[in-house]
């Protein structure tokens, strides 16, 4: 089961586009897929979420769609109203853009269960193995978009230098553990299969089992925490129809 | 000891790109996926594109690293298939930069994904899996 955990979504985007890139995903052997919105700035009144629950077009028969939210924090002390978005997507990640937002989704924030970074950027600070290993204990998994390396648009491909950096970085500071490795790509070309996303990641440090675990096991992990502690109490009780 | 070991990798040419069919008939999927690539694309011309990928991605040190033993060895336009030898210390140098290209590296070349379906230490067991391939296509593409 390999899992694609970011799949970007948008309220305009063009219908044939999104269902080439679920059949593409699908056909590379990507079954659970989960499509991605990105909030950034205030939170409207009334949150709801804006992914249809049943996709207007027609989806290849083994693939599951989740529905995603990942937004963006700048500072940690303002009040996101977490738990009210978590209950209305599927899985929930959390962009922090400062090292005080980052330090938080760390260590005390609580609702989300992915943390992912824009590793095009330079980061002001370093990544240290202590706070993003708490984070893993905790259950929270760091996440990599293999479709930002592709991106070599104008300023002298330095994303592409910046998201190495930052990616060999996050490995040394987690010896590979707790990482999901997810497409993030825009459009269809950004897609690539399992093995050539493993190959990548061992030419930038991450071992080839490591990079299974992080394509397989880890996802898998966050979707199934997901799952129970908005449908159980705690994982221990669940309401379950008939009999 | 001075047997120069080398890996061949069987690469796909893949082309997930929405077109505008011009209201010529539904082809599932998978058939456009697989498209036939263009003749202007030769093994010069491959070798080209990759040779300068790799300068551009691990600059001169992978240039040097593959420069003896990146070959072509197999090219099928109409498969949009080939088989590429390089040796076994840095083949995964090669394999990443083809995932990195994004486009046919002929002039004006359609934008399209590499993906490397086998790497294989013999070119027989590459050339045994290209068939089994399209066989397999064939029958999917009913």
């Amino acid at each position: 089961m390999l899992y694609d955990l970011n799949v970007p979504w948008s309220m305009d985007q063009y219908h044939p586009h999104q269902q080439r890139t679920i059949s593409f995903l699908s056909e590379l052997g990507y079954d659970t897929l989960a499509l991605n919105h990105t909030i950034t700035g205030s939170l409207p009144a009334a949150i709801i979420n804006p992914i249809p629950a049943v996709p207007s077009f027609e989806i290849p028969k083994k693939t599951v769609l989740l529905r995603r939210c990942t937004l963006n924090i700048v500072d940690p002390s303002q009040n996101y109203r977490l738990p009210a978005l978590a209950a209305v997507y599927d899985i929930l990640a959390l962009r922090p853009t400062t090292e005080k937002a980052f330090l938080a989704a760390c260590l005390s924030l609580d609702s989300h269960s992915i943390i992912s970074l824009d590793l095009t950027q330079r980061f002001s600070f370093h990544f240290k193995p202590k706070p993003l290993m708490t984070a893993i204990n905790r259950g929270i998994m760091i996440e990599i978009c293999y479709s930002q390396s592709m991106d070599t648009s104008g300023d002298g491909s330095s994303a592409r230098r910046n998201f190495i950096g930052n990616v060999v970085a996050i490995v040394r500071a987690t010896k590979g553990r707790g990482l999901v490795v997810s497409s993030g790509a825009q459009s269809v070309l950004g897609v690539r299969a399992p093995a050539d996303v493993l190959n990548l990641l061992d030419v930038w440090g991450l071992k080839k089992e490591r990079g299974l675990e992080s394509l397989g096991v880890n996802p898998r992990g966050v979707v199934v925490n997901e799952g129970l502690r908005r449908t159980s109490f705690r994982g221990v009780v669940d309401v379950v129809e008939g009999g | 000891m001075v047997r120069l070991k080398n890996r061949y990798l069987l690469v796909n040419i893949l082309y997930p790109e929405l077109e505008d069919r011009k209201g010529k008939t539904k082809v599932p999927d998978i058939v456009e996926f697989n498209q036939p690539t263009t003749d202007a694309f030769t093994a010069g011309a491959l070798l080209k594109g990759l040779k300068a990928e790799i300068a551009d991605v691990f600059g001169d040190y992978g240039s040097g690293a593959i420069s003896e033993s990146l070959n072509v060895k197999y090219l099928s336009p109409a498969t949009s298939t080939f088989i590429l030898r390089v040796s076994r210390a840095y083949y995964k140098l090669a394999w990443a930069a083809l995932s990195l290209m994004t486009s046919v590296p002929v002039k004006d070349g359609k934008n399209c994904v590499f993906r490397v379906v086998r790497v294989s230490g013999t070119i027989r067991k590459a050339e045994e899996e290209a068939i089994r391939r399209a066989r397999e296509l064939i029958l999917k593409a009913r």
